[in-house]
């Protein structure tokens, strides 16, 4: 009988736990995150931004997703856009590219501050998934989180092939500049 | 004791199902903020305006001037080809010199002038609407109104006894659809008005009916091809000069922002208000000839964001 009474114990102190960081945990959502891409070669330097990029933090497990419709990526050349989707990121097949991971260090997100920290998860380009720790910043101010990152994404990890007669003018690792700011989720 | 143990099974169950919910809100989360579904018009239906001899239902990109210059050559074969012609290279029986300028994503106003006839022509294309990859509309519609002016001497001193017999009119609706991302799929209807006819049997209008399509045999690699059914349909087949169908295949090459096409046709003329009417080429009799295009695309009023910014170096 006296286990069982612990036992009860031991799950009251559980649910007090559970509930406690339930209503510890929080949720903040973006939905306007801006996502610039850029290649670089010594014949052609070529740009593009979407600021249709949405993303989700859960503070619980530190979880980060984030995602871009890559047709919402918008060129100067809008001829190059349409290659860009049909040739190379086969866009109605794969119409978004996805990051989701886990946030480290651990952070306390009630208080203000900046941080330097990593992601660790899988990144999802072309319907091909790479495991991958990504550096950013991170910075919580009045309840707001803003995050950026830059880091690079190579064409052939995500099996996107460039041709031979294009090879001068698109770079084989592209780069990739992350920003945006997520509001506390109103339930 | 077995009342405790059951209470304490359902308070893990509950437990295991809440943590497994928080875990999942994440993906439903994104899932909800996607952005991605705005994005379901269908691109690329075909990688040019044009076809072979036939347009397309694609229109310019806005604000993109498209400098395009197109050649017909000899007959391949027959009476007029062989080795004498070097397979008709010597000849060239069409030339064309255009400008097309997209005014939007959907409207493309084009201009141009052929050797033969010295036509002059000027084209309206209005993309109406287009595909939808969610089940919305299953094709495109764009319509077609193309005015031709004859501006050579004419040959008989009654031809052209009234200025307006020079000028023609050329109407086209034209609907296409994507099958797959390797077939594409066009029909298109038209009506081409004239004054002037060869034979009194020859009707000026002309009611043909179109079909194209395309197979990508490989992701840069496409075979294209279009027939228009003129004879027999408006067009009595029994006229003293004999007339054919116009029917066009081609290779397009796609190296990167620039398409190579290679293309085989047996009409003699590049705009649709000379080769509807005039083919008098066939397939089967040597008539074959050679075209090509070269296109070459100028992106005017570029956006000013730096963020869209690409240099050529």
């Amino acid at each position: 009988m006296i286990s069982i009474k612990n036992i009860k114990l031991g799950l009251a102190i559980l649910t007090l736990l559970i509930f406690g960081l339930k209503t510890n945990a929080q949720t903040f959502v973006g939905k306007s995150i801006k996502i610039n891409i850029f290649s670089s070669t010594p014949v052609e330097d070529i740009k593009a931004a979407s600021t249709l990029g949405s993303a989700v933090i859960s503070t619980q497990k530190q979880e980060i997703a984030v995602q871009v419709p890559i047709k919402s990526l918008e060129f100067d050349k809008k001829l190059m856009q349409e290659h860009f989707n049909e040739n190379y990121m086969e866009s109605d097949k794969f119409p978004s590219a996805k990051f989701k991971g886990t946030i480290e260090p651990v952070l306390d997100w009630t208080k203000d501050g900046e941080y330097n920290v990593t992601a660790k998860g899988t990144l999802t380009v072309h319907g091909v998934d790479q495991p991958r720790t990504i550096n950013g910043k991170l910075s919580i101010k009045n309840g707001a989180v803003n995050f950026n990152s830059t880091f690079n994404v190579a064409c052939a990890a995500h099996q996107i092939k460039i041709p031979s007669l294009v090879f001068t003018k698109i770079a084989e690792v592209i780069q990739i500049k992350i920003q945006g700011t997520l509001n506390p989720l109103t339930k | 004791m077995k009342k405790s143990k059951l209470f304490i099974y359902l308070f893990l169950l509950f437990a295991f199902i809440a943590m497994k919910a928080s875990a999942q809100q994440v993906d439903s989360l994104l899932n909800s903020l996607d952005n991605a579904k705005k994005f379901n018009k269908v691109e690329a239906t075909f990688k040019s305006p044009h076809i072979v001899l036939s347009h397309s239902t694609e229109t310019q990109k806005k604000h993109d001037l498209d400098l395009r210059i197109r050649h017909h050559f000899g007959d391949i074969g027959g009476e007029f080809g062989s080795a004498h012609t070097l397979y008709g290279l010597d000849v060239a029986t069409d030339l064309f010199i255009g400008l097309d300028y997209g005014v939007s994503d959907n409207l493309t106003i084009g201009f141009g002038r052929s050797k033969h006839d010295e036509l002059y022509d000027l084209y309206v294309k209005q993309k109406v609407f287009p595909q939808k990859n969610d089940g919305g509309r299953p094709f495109n519609l764009t319509l077609l109104a193309q005015i031709g002016l004859v501006a050579r001497k004419p040959f008989a001193t009654t031809e052209f006894s009234n200025y307006s017999n020079r000028i023609s009119y050329f109407i086209q609706p034209i609907i296409s659809r994507k099958i797959s991302s390797r077939i594409s799929a066009q029909i298109m209807p038209a009506l081409l008005v004239r004054s002037v006819t060869g034979d009194v049997n020859d009707p000026e209008n002309l009611f043909t009916l179109g079909i194209a399509g395309r197979i990508k045999l490989t992701k840069r690699l496409s075979f294209v091809a279009d027939y228009t059914m003129v004879n027999g349909l408006s067009r009595p087949n029994d006229l003293t000069l004999k007339y054919y169908n116009p029917l066009g295949i081609g290779l397009e090459i796609e190296t990167g922002g620039h398409i190579f096409s290679l293309n085989f046709m047996n009409a003699e003329y590049i705009i649709e208000n000379n080769f509807i009417s005039n083919t008098q080429k066939s397939w089967g009799k040597g008539g074959v000839r050679f075209g090509f295009t070269i296109s070459r695309n100028f992106s005017l009023f570029k956006s000013k964001n730096p963020d869209t910014k690409s240099t050529i170096y």
